[in-house]
């Protein structure tokens, strides 16, 4: 049984779980609580805004209506003064004079000011005690006064100045000695003088060096009897703290709201707060605030140098604005009403704190409760987890006891129903898993036991050329230990020289790096098939490298790579199987010599058979020359002797080529189908078969890697079969097709075939279908071996009655060039005939 | 507010024709040793009647039309209230303009019972006035007044309530001191001042 690796049981999960559920319940609980909090508090603010903003315009409005009504009073008291009919004749007696003696009356006007303004005794007492001043000493105190109309104390405390000017804003009567004697050319005078028409002037606050406060000013023109046109002006200056604040100051609510008179520059007239003649601290206030239409407004400052947000209600004085600096456009008056946003908001803060104050109980409650609930929910719910580990692991012995009576509890049963079916799934399971363990483990031993049977030894190695098994031929034959799996590296076991080495690494490696193992050839006949020729090379050896020589000392093994699957998930390890073939190599020596020796004895035959008709030839023309008289017909005579004298040359010049350079060792380019010919000249020659028709279909002038000698020999006792075959007459096909690396030679007789029963037999050494002495048995075995060194194979087809084909495959080398002369080496049989002469 | 421009420039142009007119023959007549043929009554009676058309054009035309149609109405407080000014008002301020230029010709409304005090008679000749054209309501009180040495031609024209913005203002104003106008009454005089050098 396979286990998995298994994480332990992480203590966290739980708790996750519980932080989980904790987290849920508290969101529940505190998203809708914060969204009610900010909800009242933004509609709170809002609702105070609104309020605020409201009862604040309807106080500034009020304020602003008391503040109009307490400056028309004071207007109207003071054009009391101005209508006074004594007054108005006086200053009507002034103009006339004035326009009547002009220079007379200027100069002396000039004399009364320079006087005045040195305060001289007689100029002061001309005008703080002639009749005019008089008359405005009574309206002052009271004397001439209504008992309605009298000036309320704190406005006769708060008037600095009050005095009237004639025409030509002269002086002409004062209360005090403070006022200017020349007044023609300030805004006021001309204001309420207003090109002798007359006008109500209400100059805006400012400071006054003569009185050194901060006031505004009445000026009224003083009409003639007619109210024609003005013939003098009444200016009142007074103090405008002290006028307004009686009654601003009284209008407070909260610790900070006030009333405060503003004009239209934004110059504090009246406050309780900041003194008067002071500018608000935000000049971006007073656009704000200056409309001439009640209204509040929510402003970034509240002008007293506080920068926070603040409601202020504001309101015009419209009477008093209307003369204010001549006009409505030249400035205006407005009452300010705010109190301090700490302070406005104070209830809303208080609302905010208590309900997050119940927002942190709530919260905790919740929190209390959900860690409760939570680990109510979580520790069956871990016990359930601890018990699905132990059944993971097959370690549960008892059974959840679980008892919450809901869905964990049926849970907790069913697991417990689980964990004993799968005890009970798991005794069997463990049954057969023993079972399948001896039957690998006897399957091991078979696999052993069959290995050391085999008589050669066997080695398998895995990607760091470690040697993991020998079989016990491999043991004997390298002198190890009994262990099959004693470890060892590769070249510690084959101590082959560093060359081969090389070659053995590269072949390994491309027996692990090929995509797959090691397949039979197409065309090779399938081993179960085949009779083998226990000398001749292993069939089923690929060609390629894959099968070579090993020199161990004296011993030359054969070697051959396969590949053993590895375990899933490991690579596949590769095996190596060594045979000795250290007997074989020197009895495939004796062998070829014995065919050497055998084929010159058929080839001496052959000689000598055909030397002889020639030889028979010669010696009967010799007798006839003897005893011919005839010039003519020894000529003849001694022509044919030439004739057959040439062709004995001819003869033994071809079987040269057979039996010659035995010796030489060396494999040379050779040209396959000059061999074929050659070897064809050799059997025909010795056979004589001159009814043979040979037909011939060669791919062109085809290298191959040879040695000559040993390639003709080939071909020979492959042509004799042949020509033998057919008895000497019938046809010949002989062709060589290159086929990709390699060149394919047929020799295809009409012979009579071979039977199928000896079909398999036929490379054997020694079989033979021939007559004794006919033929050794070993031409086919010899022709297979010489191909088959040179890289090449032989295989026979053979239909019986019908023929025999002999496929010779050779390895080819690539020509270099194609060159004409090459090309014309099939154009013509002749020429091909003729060429193995030149050897 | 064209067909007010309109008036408005009409006035002035009719208003100084009339003011050259009578500047011209007042110098003429100085620097002639006998005056040229126009009596201050003619001027004044000239005067009025370019007042009188000037003020029924505004108030017909203008502020009854606009206040039907639900445009703009007449208000007292007519700078703050984006309003029209009310009819009287229109012929006090154009005084006040008159005033303001200089010519010495002055007119203003003048009442025994005035909303606003400043507009009550100002001499016993302006009372004595009204009171007589509260009972002959048909030519106007002329005469010449003196203040200090200074003479003036006044004349003094009935003016009636025109229409019923006059009455319905008069009628519920808190500051006025008479509530019983109807349409036609003669609600007070206008004042026509000329100095006489």
């Amino acid at each position: 049984m396979t286990r998995l690796p298994h994480k332990p049981a992480s203590s966290t999960r739980g708790w996750r779980l519980r932080t989980k559920l904790i987290v849920s319940m508290l969101l529940v609980g505190i998203v809708p609580l914060l969204v009610g909090l900010g909800m009242a508090f933004w509609q709170g603010s809002k609702e105070i805004h609104e309020v605020s903003g409201e009862s604040f315009k309807a106080l500034a409005t009020e304020a602003a209506r008391k503040l109009d009504i307490l400056m028309a009073e004071e207007i109207a008291r003071t054009s009391r003064i101005a209508t006074d009919p004594l007054i108005v004749r006086e200053l009507e007696r002034r103009r006339d004079a004035l326009l009547g003696q002009p220079e007379a009356t200027a100069a002396a006007l000039g004399d009364l000011r320079n006087k005045w303004e040195a305060r001289d005794p007689a100029a002061v007492k001309a005008l703080t005690e002639n009749p005019l001043a008089r008359l405005l000493h009574e309206y002052y105190s009271g004397a001439r006064s209504e008992p309605d109309q009298l000036i309320p104390q704190v406005v006769r405390g708060a008037t600095k100045m009050l005095f009237i000017t004639d025409i030509r804003g002269n002086l002409t009567a004062a209360l005090t000695t403070t006022p200017p004697f020349a007044n023609g050319k300030s805004p006021w005078w001309q204001g309420a003088f207003h090109k002798g028409v007359g006008q109500l002037y209400i100059e805006d606050v400012h400071f006054d060096q003569r009185v050194d406060t901060y006031v505004f000013s009445i000026s009224l023109p003083i009409m003639d009897s007619l109210r024609y046109e003005t013939v003098g002006v009444l200016h009142r200056v007074i103090d405008a703290k002290e006028f307004f604040s009686p009654s601003t100051h009284p209008i407070r609510f909260g610790k900070t709201g006030h009333v405060m008179l503003i004009d239209s520059r934004g110059i504090v007239m009246s406050c309780p707060i900041l003194p008067t003649g002071v500018s608000l601290s935000d000049n971006s206030l007073i656009p704000l605030v200056t409309p001439m239409h009640p209204g509040w407004t929510a402003a970034p400052s509240d002008g007293h140098g506080g920068r926070s947000s603040s409601i202020i209600g504001f309101a015009p004085l419209p009477e008093t604005s209307r003369a204010t600096n001549g006009s409505l456009d030249g400035g205006s008056w407005h009452t300010f009403v705010w109190q301090s946003s700490d302070e406005l908001f104070a209830p809303i803060r208080h609302l905010f704190t208590w309900m997050t104050v119940f927002g942190l109980i709530a919260l905790s409650l919740l929190a209390t409760l959900g860690y409760l609930a939570a680990t109510r929910i979580v520790t069956p719910v871990r016990q359930l987890q601890q018990a699905a580990q132990s059944i993971g692991r097959g370690e549960l012995r008892h059974s959840i006891e679980i008892n919450t009576g809901d869905e964990l509890e049926a849970l907790a049963e069913e697991f417990n129903r689980m964990n004993k079916q799968l005890e009970a799934a798991f005794a069997g399971l463990t049954d057969q898993v023993t079972l399948k363990t001896q039957e690998v483990q006897y399957l091991q031993r078979s696999t052993d036991q069959i290995l050391d049977a085999v008589p050669t030894p066997v080695l398998i190695v895995d990607d760091q050329e470690t040697v993991q098994y020998v079989n016990r031929t491999g043991r004997e034959a390298f002198r190890l230990g009994d262990d099959p799996d004693a470890v060892g590296r590769l070249f510690e076991i084959l101590p082959v020289e560093p060359s081969q080495q090389q070659r053995l690494r590269q072949e390994l490696w491309k027996q692990r790096t090929a995509e797959t193992p090691s397949a039979p050839l197409p065309d090779e006949p399938a081993p179960a098939d085949q009779v083998r020729d226990p000398l001749a090379p292993r069939a089923g050896a690929a060609p390629g490298g894959r099968q070579g020589e090993l020199h161990l000392g004296p011993h030359v093994y054969q070697y051959q790579w396969f590949r053993v699957s590895g375990r899933p998930g490991e690579s596949d390890r590769i095996g190596l199987v060594l045979r000795d073939s250290t007997d074989d190599s020197r009895m495939q020596e004796k062998l070829v010599q014995a065919e050497k020796s055998g084929s010159l004895g058929v080839l001496t035959a052959g000689i000598g058979h055909e030397l002889n008709n020639p030889l028979f030839g010669i010696l009967g023309l010799g007798e006839a020359l003897q005893e011919e008289r005839d010039p003519a017909r020894v000529k003849s005579y001694a022509q044919d002797i030439v004739e057959q004298g040439k062709r004995m040359a001819a003869i033994i010049r071809d079987f040269t080529g057979v039996a010659t350079r035995e010796t030489s060792d060396q494999r040379q380019t050779v040209h396959l189908e000059r061999e074929i010919e050659q070897a064809l000249a050799a059997v025909t020659g010795s056979l004589g078969t001159p009814e043979l028709i040979v037909e011939r279909h060669y791919a062109g002038d085809t290298t191959v890697s040879a040695l000559p000698d040993q390639l003709r020999q080939a071909f020979t006792n492959l042509l004799m079969n042949a020509v033998q075959a057919m008895k000497g007459k019938g046809r010949l096909c002989l062709s060589t097709t290159v086929a990709g690396d390699s060149v394919v030679t047929t020799i295809v007789d009409t012979g009579s075939g071979i039977p199928k029963h000896h079909l398999s037999k036929i490379f054997d050494p020694f079989f033979t279908t021939k007559g004794q002495g006919e033929g050794s048995g070993l031409g086919l075995t010899v022709a297979r071996r010489i191909i088959r060194k040179f890289g090449g194979d032989i295989r026979l087809e053979s239909v019986e009655g019908a023929g025999t084909s002999c496929i010779v495959t050779l390895p080819v080398i690539p020509p270099p060039a194609p060159s004409p002369k090459e090309e014309s080496w099939t154009a013509s049989e002749r020429q091909a005939l003729q060429q193995p002469s030149h050897s | 507010m064209d067909r007010f421009g309109a008036s408005g420039v009409a006035a002035a142009v009719a208003f100084l024709t009339v003011g050259l007119w009578w500047g011209t023959a007042v110098y003429s007549a100085r620097e002639e040793p006998k005056p040229a043929g126009i009596s201050p009554e003619r001027v004044a009676g000239f005067v009025h009647a370019v007042l009188q058309a000037h003020r029924t054009i505004y108030t017909t035309h203008i502020v009854n039309r606009l206040q039907e149609k639900g445009v703009v109405a007449a208000a007292e407080h007519w700078e703050q209230e984006n309003a029209l000014p009310l009819p009287a008002q229109f012929l006090q301020h154009s005084g006040r303009l008159v005033a303001e230029s200089g010519q010495g010709i002055r007119y203003r409304l003048i009442g025994l019972s005035p909303i606003y005090q400043r507009n009550a008679p100002a001499t016993d000749f302006e009372r004595k006035a009204l009171e007589s054209l509260n009972r002959a309501p048909d030519a106007p009180v002329t005469g010449i007044v003196s203040s200090g040495r200074k003479q003036y031609f006044q004349a003094i024209y009935p003016d009636r309530a025109v229409s019923t913005a006059c009455i319905g203002c008069h009628n519920s104003h808190p500051l006025s001191p008479k509530r019983d106008f109807k349409l036609n009454d003669v609600m007070g005089g206008i004042a026509i001042t000329i100095p006489i050098e």
